[in-house]
């Protein structure tokens, strides 16, 4: 099925008087109706809070709050999800909830250039606290991994965090590799999957992984909510970091027991609308021919990089099969701050600036790139606009 | 509020396109009293912009000096209108600006300050080095 627009109510807004473009969906993505239309029933009809009450309203609610996780464990064949806020917060809990537990002085966590700092400034606070030691592994000017430098840089560690699609290139990584290597030599693997997961339904336990974090809301979903993804071993490995109600099992003076389920890592009333309105999104998801889709969005990233690089500018990034449709992009003659704000005037919504990802533009040489990215709703059309409005902007202002 | 500054918003008010609302933007930049690259430093950059944006305020004889130099011209041009509204006034007047004016051109899409505000952020260099 092509996504119809039509799903997609704010498709229809009006930006500075002009059709909305929306091309920053590696920030966010767009909601269908049907999860906007979730969540409002949620509220409307049978807000209550979950695991508590027996009253009928609190039954539906835990129901379809448990519903999202029965959904998220088989969309992804993973046997543990634990709700977060999203992958920051998933990511955040691995260092807290794993990391404390199971790494010592000396350890050794490997990561890469192309992380977002949602996965490299947790790993750093960890190592304040633990005198664990932190390396990275360099991305090479073809804008992909070095993988001799990782094979070469495997002593001694315990964890690889790796991200699955680079948010400012595209690239998606070698994680087989990665993944299998690790292994070998006894080191568990965090997937830093939020650009991931929006393109391709993976399957965690296939691809061998440890950890996975994900946000909601990069996969149409609402804000607020996302989750890590975690084996058996692993999960019986964790310790809570957060405690308080609902991850208990008694709880006395002395001391407590907590639940032997993910709500053990879920202190407090969770996310449930957030809940209610993922599931509604991976419901939607699961009637997209998401490889088909994908394969569509990355022609249109790739005609638009080269379109651009015509037009001068240089390109960040190079569009092979898995990669996502995300277009890196600068000019010499036009700051990437003033093109968002020209293409802004038209009706374009794009993003410019690090993207979370310092150490990743300091490789590259740059303070910052303008960056289109693509997502299901989007048409070539759209693009074919975009590239249009930048040559249009490149006359007035380049 | 001095002459220049209402006749520029004045005249950010009648144009309605935003894309000439830009165009005239990017020619205020000229108004502006150059901070030269070399002077740029730590202490002369405003947090909050995605671009390389200076700034240097001082008083002299009771009046506010302002330069201010950027490599983004939006942003250039959003000194440009600071430097009308404050460089050759007198500090009381300065004192009693409120950066509410901004909102008059019809460019912030946010009032909020913030990351992405460097705008606001500008404004507050000037009252800051006014001893506000
Ligand atoms: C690769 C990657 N990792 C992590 C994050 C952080 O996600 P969130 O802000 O939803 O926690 C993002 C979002 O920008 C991302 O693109």
């Amino acid at each position: 099925m092509v996504v119809p627009r039509t799903d997609f109510p704010i498709l229809n807004r009006e930006i500075h008087g002009k059709k909305l473009v929306y091309l920053d969906n590696a920030a966010t993505t767009q909601k269908p109706k049907v999860v906007i239309d979730a969540m409002n029933n949620y509220y409307e009809n049978y807000n209550s809070n979950v695991h508590r009450a027996v009253h009928l309203m609190a039954g539906e609610a835990t129901d379809s709050y448990e519903s999202c996780r029965t959904t998220l464990k088989n969309w992804f064949n993973a046997e543990r999800a634990i709700f977060t806020s999203g992958t920051t917060e998933a990511i955040n809990l691995a260092a807290h909830a794993w990391g404390k537990e199971n790494l010592r002085s000396g350890d050794v966590v490997l990561m890469t250039e192309m992380e977002h700092h949602s996965d490299i400034v947790p790993w750093q606070l960890l190592a304040d606290d633990l005198d664990i030691e932190l390396r990275y592994i360099p991305v090479k000017e073809d804008f992909t991994l070095d993988l001799e430098a990782f094979d070469a840089s495997l002593d001694g560690v315990k964890l690889v965090c790796i991200v699955h699609t680079s948010n400012v290139l595209g690239v998606r990584n070698p994680i087989e590799y990665v993944i299998e290597k690790s292994h070998s030599i006894g080191a568990k693997v965090l997937i830093d999957a939020a650009q991931g997961v929006p393109h391709k339904q993976i399957d965690f336990e296939k691809s061998g992984a440890d950890f996975m974090a994900m946000s909601a809301h990069k996969m149409m979903g609402p804000t607020g909510i996302g989750a890590l993804l975690v084996t058996e071993e692993i999960f019986q490995s964790m310790r809570p970091f957060m405690g308080g109600g609902d991850m208990i099992q008694t709880v006395t003076l002395k001391g407590s027991t907590y639940q032997d389920n993910e709500h053990k890592f879920e202190a407090g009333t969770p996310k449930i609308a957030e809940a209610i309105g993922w599931k509604a999104a991976l419901d939607y998801m699961a009637n997209i021919d998401l490889e088909a889709e994908h394969s569509r969005l990355v022609e249109i990233a790739k005609w638009t990089s080269s379109q651009l690089e015509d037009l001068g500018a240089t390109i960040y990034g190079r569009y092979s099969e898995q990669d996502a449709a995300v277009v890196s992009f600068l000019f010499d003659n036009l700051h990437p701050e003033d093109l968002a704000h020209y293409l802004d005037a038209m009706g374009f919504a794009i993003r410019t600036g690090h993207h979370c990802a310092q150490p990743l533009l300091e490789r590259l040489g740059v303070k910052g790139t303008a960056r289109a990215s693509f997502y299901l709703y989007n048409t070539m059309e759209e693009a074919v606009e975009f590239i249009e409005a930048v040559k249009y902007v490149l006359e007035k202002f380049g | 509020m001095n002459e220049a500054l209402e006749e520029i918003l004045d005249e950010f008010e009648e144009i309605e396109d935003r894309m000439e609302k830009f165009e005239f933007l990017h020619d205020l930049s000229d108004e502006l009293n150059q901070l030269p690259t070399e002077e740029w430093t730590d202490s002369t950059r405003i947090d909050g912009c995605q671009s390389e944006a200076h700034v240097k305020v001082w008083i002299d004889s009771g009046l506010v000096q302002f330069r201010g130099g950027a490599d983004a011209s939006i942003v250039a041009g959003l000194m440009g209108i600071i430097s009308i509204a404050v460089h050759g006034q007198t500090v009381e007047y300065v004192r009693a600006l409120q950066p509410e004016f901004l909102a008059r051109t019809g460019l912030l899409n946010s009032l909020t300050p913030s990351r992405s505000n460097g705008f606001r952020n500008i404004f507050s260099r000037v009252k800051i080095a006014i001893g506000e």
